[in-house]
C-alpha cells in the first residue's frame, strides 16, 4: 500500500466521519438547504478510492458527494460552504449539496442518479486519445446500476478499453429500495461478466482492502487494463436523507448490527490489536474538533451569491456585451 | 366540505379510479413504501397491493416503457417521475412511442397511460431538480399537458387524465402539495382541456399557470385596492388549449398578461401570447405582455430562486406596467 499506514487512513476516516456530522448539524440548523445524504460508515470508500487518484485524475461522484469530494482532494472549505449555498463554494455556491463541480480539484458531482457514468467514459476516451496515463474514477450507487446509463456506460468503455475505473459503492439502499428487491444479481460485481471485464466485490468496510484494490487498479489502468468495474460492498447506517422514515425499508436491530462491522470500528479493532495505543487514537479527536470548529465558525460568515452572480454565465454571450442570460 | 390537501386529493382520485377499474395501477421509485416524495400515495400500498403499487427500481426510461407496454396490453399505467428533471432519461419513450402509436396505427392502439410528475423552484432544490419542463411536451403532437393548481382541481383532473386514452402529461408543482382547500365527497371529475377563471376582472386578463396561479391571485388582490380589477385565468391544460375562455376574456379587458415559471423564450407562453394577438388584434390596447422566470439555471440558496422566478410582487409590477400605472419591480424587463 503506498506507504500509508492504517493509522494516516483511520485519521482521515475519522475527519470524514466528523465532517458529516458536522453537516447534519448544519442542515438541522437550516444553514443547509437541500436534502442531504449522510455518509456515514461509507468512509473507507471515499478515503480507499478517491484518496488514492492523482492529482490530475478526474473523480465523478453522485447524489452523496461531500466525503467522496473532499477525500479526491477539494477542500473543506469550498464543499462545506457549498451545501451553504456561499460563494466561497465549489460552485459559487449556486449549486447546492450535491450538484457541484470544482474543475482545479478535478472533481464533478451531480444528483441525477446514473449520470455520472456516460460522461466518466467520455473523460477516459479523452484520456486515452490524448495519450496521457491519467485515469477517471467514477462513483456510484447500488440503485444507479439500474440505470440504462449504467449498462451503456460499460459497454461503451470494455469495447473501447477506456482508463475508467467504476465503483459501485454498495450501500444496501436506495432510498427505501433495498438492493436484495431492486438489483436482480446477487452481486453487483457480476454484471460485468456482460461486458468481458472482471468480477470484483471487495469489503468495502475495511479501508487497507479498499485502499490496495484502488492501488492496484489504477495502476492497471495506467499501463491500459482498463476498464475496471468494482463492487465495494458497505452499508448505509443513516437514512437516505436526515429524517427519512427508516421503519418503512428496516429495522432498528439491523442498523445496530451493521454498526459493529463499520469501517471506524473495523480499523480501530485492527490497530488496536497491531498494538497501537488506544489513547493515541483517542487524540486524534481533538484537533479534527478544532479543524471543523474554525471551519464552521468561519463558514457562516461566507457571503451568498448575489442575483448578478446567480443568473450571470448562463452562457458564453455571442457577442461582446450581450446581456448574457436573455 | 372536507378541507384537504394537494397531496391528499391526488391520493382521493387515485383511490377511487383503483376502486373503479383494477386495471389502474401506479408505478414509481418509492411510491409504495414511501408513498411517494411528497405523500400523495402513503397507505396505497397497503391498500391495493403490489399489483396496483409497484415500487420501481431506477429505471426511468424502463419505467416509462413499461408504461407504454402495459397501456398496449390494455393496462392503465400512472408512471410516475420523482422530479421532472429526470423525465429527461424517458424522453425516448414519451415522444417517440407513446406519443407516436396511436397515429401509427391509423388508430387502432390507445395508450391510456398517465405521465405523472412534479417540477418547478420552492423549496431549494437547485438547477438540477427545480424545473419547469412542460414546455418541451406541449410542442409534442400526441401529448396532452395538464398542470393543476388546487386541490379541487388536481382530484378532478387526475381522474379525467387516468379514464383519458390518450398519453396524459400531468406535471404537479412541488410546492402545492401541502396547499388545502374544500374538496367534495361526492364524485366528480374536471374535462381536459378546460380552463378555470379563478377570478373574475375587468382592465387586466392574467393568464397564469401551476403555482404561479396563487401569486397572481394574490397580486389582483393588492391591484384592486389601487383600482386595478384583473381577471386571473389558469387554463389547466396546457394543451389542449381553451382558446374560448381567453379569448372572451380579453376581449373584454383589452389587455393581458401570460406569467409562468418557465422562462417565456420558446415556450408555452409564447403560445398563449399568440392566440392573444390573433384573435382580439383589434381589441387589445397594448401588446400582449409576458412574465416569466429569467432564463438561466435555478440557482441554490434560501432567497435567491425566488429573486428569478415571477412572485405577487413582480407580477403585480408588471400588471402596472401594463396599465400604466407607476411600477417598482425590478423583475420586470
Ligand atoms: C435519475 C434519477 N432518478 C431518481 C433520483 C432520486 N434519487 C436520488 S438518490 C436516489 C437513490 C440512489 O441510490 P444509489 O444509487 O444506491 O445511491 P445511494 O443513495 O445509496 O448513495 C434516488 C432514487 C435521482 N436523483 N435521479
Amino acid at each position: 500500500m503506498s506507504g500509508v499506514s492504517l493509522k494516516n487512513l483511520y485519521e482521515e476516516m475519522l475527519l470524514l466521519r466528523r465532517f458529516d456530522k458536522l453537516s447534519m448539524r448544519l442542515k438541522m440548523k437550516d444553514l443547509i438547504y437541500s436534502g442531504y445524504h449522510p455518509t456515514e460508515g461509507q468512509e473507507a470508500v471515499a478515503v480507499g478510492f478517491c484518496g488514492a487518484l492523482r492529482d490530475d485524475d478526474v473523480l465523478l461522484s453522485t447524489h452523496r458527494p461531500h466525503i467522496h469530494a473532499v477525500a479526491g482532494g477539494c477542500t473543506m472549505e469550498a464543499v462545506l460552504t457549498e451545501m451553504m449555498g456561499r460563494t466561497t463554494g465549489c460552485s459559487g455556491g449556486l449549486g447546492g449539496g450535491m450538484q457541484y463541480v470544482d474543475p482545479e480539484h478535478n472533481f464533478y458531482c451531480g444528483s441525477v442518479v446514473g449520470s455520472n457514468l456516460p460522461i466518466a467514459t467520455g473523460v477516459a476516451m479523452a484520456m486515452k486519445q490524448q495519450g496521457s496515463d491519467r485515469v477517471c474514477m467514477c462513483m456510484f450507487g447500488d440503485g444507479a446500476s439500474n440505470t440504462g446509463s449504467f449498462h451503456e456506460a460499460l459497454n461503451l468503455a470494455a469495447i473501447w478499453k477506456l482508463p475508467v475505473i467504476f465503483v459501485c459503492e454498495n450501500n444496501g439502499f436506495a432510498e427505501a429500495m433495498p438492493v436484495e428487491e431492486f438489483v436482480a444479481c446477487k452481486r453487483i460485481s457480476s454484471r460485468s461478466r456482460a461486458y468481458d471485464l472482471e468480477e470484483i466485490s471487495i469489503d468495502g468496510n475495511d479501508v487497507e482492502a479498499c485502499r490496495a484494490t484502488a492501488d492496484d487498479l489504477i495502476e492497471r489502468t495506467r499501463k491500459g487494463e482498463g476498464p475496471f468495474l468494482v463492487e465495494a460492498v458497505t452499508y448505509r447506517i443513516r437514512g437516505h436523507y436526515v429524517g427519512d422514515p427508516e421503519k418503512t425499508y428496516r429495522t432498528k436491530d439491523e442498523v445496530a448490527e451493521k454498526k459493529q462491522e463499520e469501517p471506524l470500528v473495523r480499523a480501530r479493532e485492527r490497530l488496536l490489536e497491531q498494538g497501537t495505543d488506544a489513547a493515541e487514537l483517542d487524540a486524534l479527536e481533538g484537533p479534527i474538533k478544532e479543524r471543523l470548529d474554525a471551519l464552521s465558525e468561519w463558514a457562516v460568515e461566507q457571503p451568498f451569491p448575489t442575483l448578478e452572480q446567480a443568473i450571470d454565465n448562463v452562457y458564453i454571450p455571442l457577442t461582446e456585451g450581450e446581456v448574457a442570460c436573455r | 366540505m372536507p378541507v384537504i390537501t394537494f397531496g391528499e386529493a391526488i391520493k382521493q382520485a387515485y383511490r377511487e379510479e383503483m376502486q373503479r377499474d383494477k386495471n389502474v395501477f401506479l408505478m414509481g421509485e418509492d411510491v409504495g413504501r414511501w408513498g411517494s416524495l411528497y405523500r400523495s400515495s402513503t397507505g396505497l400500498l397497503e391498500e391495493f397491493g403490489s399489483e396496483q403499487i409497484k415500487d420501481a427500481p431506477i429505471s426511468e426510461a424502463a419505467i416509462a416503457g413499461c408504461g407504454v407496454g402495459s397501456a398496449l396490453m390494455g393496462m392503465r399505467p400512472i408512471v410516475e417521475f420523482m422530479y421532472i428533471d429526470f423525465i429527461s432519461i424517458a424522453m425516448d419513450q414519451i415522444v417517440n412511442h407513446a406519443a407516436k402509436w396511436h397515429q401509427l396505427s391509423n388508430g387502432k392502439i390507445k395508450l391510456p397511460m398517465v405521465i405523472k410528475t412534479q417540477g418547478g423552484a420552492g423549496r431549494r432544490n437547485s438547477s438540477q431538480h427545480s424545473q419547469s419542463l412542460e414546455n418541451w411536451f406541449v410542442n409534442v403532437p400526441g401529448l396532452i399537458t395538464v398542470m393543476p393548481s388546487t386541490p379541487y382541481d388536481v382530484k378532478g383532473l387526475l381522474k379525467s387524465a387516468i379514464r383519458n386514452d390518450n398519453p396524459v402529461v400531468f406535471i404537479e408543482h412541488k410546492c402545492l402539495y401541502f396547499d388545502k382547500q374544500e374538496v367534495p365527497e361526492e364524485e366528480y371529475l374536471i374535462p381536459l382541456g378546460k380552463a378555470d377563471v379563478k377570478r373574475t376582472g375587468d382592465n387586466v386578463t392574467i393568464i397564469a399557470t401551476s403555482w404561479m396561479v396563487s401569486f397572481a391571485l394574490q397580486a389582483a388582490e393588492t391591484l384592486a385596492d389601487e383600482g386595478i380589477s384583473c381577471e386571473v385565468i389558469d387554463p389547466r391544460t396546457l394543451w389542449p388549449l381553451d382558446k374560448e375562455t381567453i379569448i372572451q376574456s380579453v376581449k373584454k379587458t383589452g389587455l393581458c398578461l401570460v406569467v409562468t415559471e418557465a422562462p417565456a423564450e420558446g415556450g408555452w407562453s409564447g403560445e398563449a401570447s399568440s392566440v392573444v394577438h390573433e384573435h382580439c388584434f383589434s381589441e387589445l390596447k397594448k401588446p400582449v405582455k409576458r412574465h416569466c422566470s429569467i432564463r438561466t439555471g435555478i440557482p441554490y440558496g434560501a432567497t435567491l430562486e425566488r429573486e428569478v422566478i415571477p412572485g405577487a410582487e413582480s407580477i403585480a409590477g408588471a400588471v402596472r406596467e401594463l396599465t400604466n400605472a407607476p411600477s417598482s419591480s425590478p423583475l420586470t424587463p
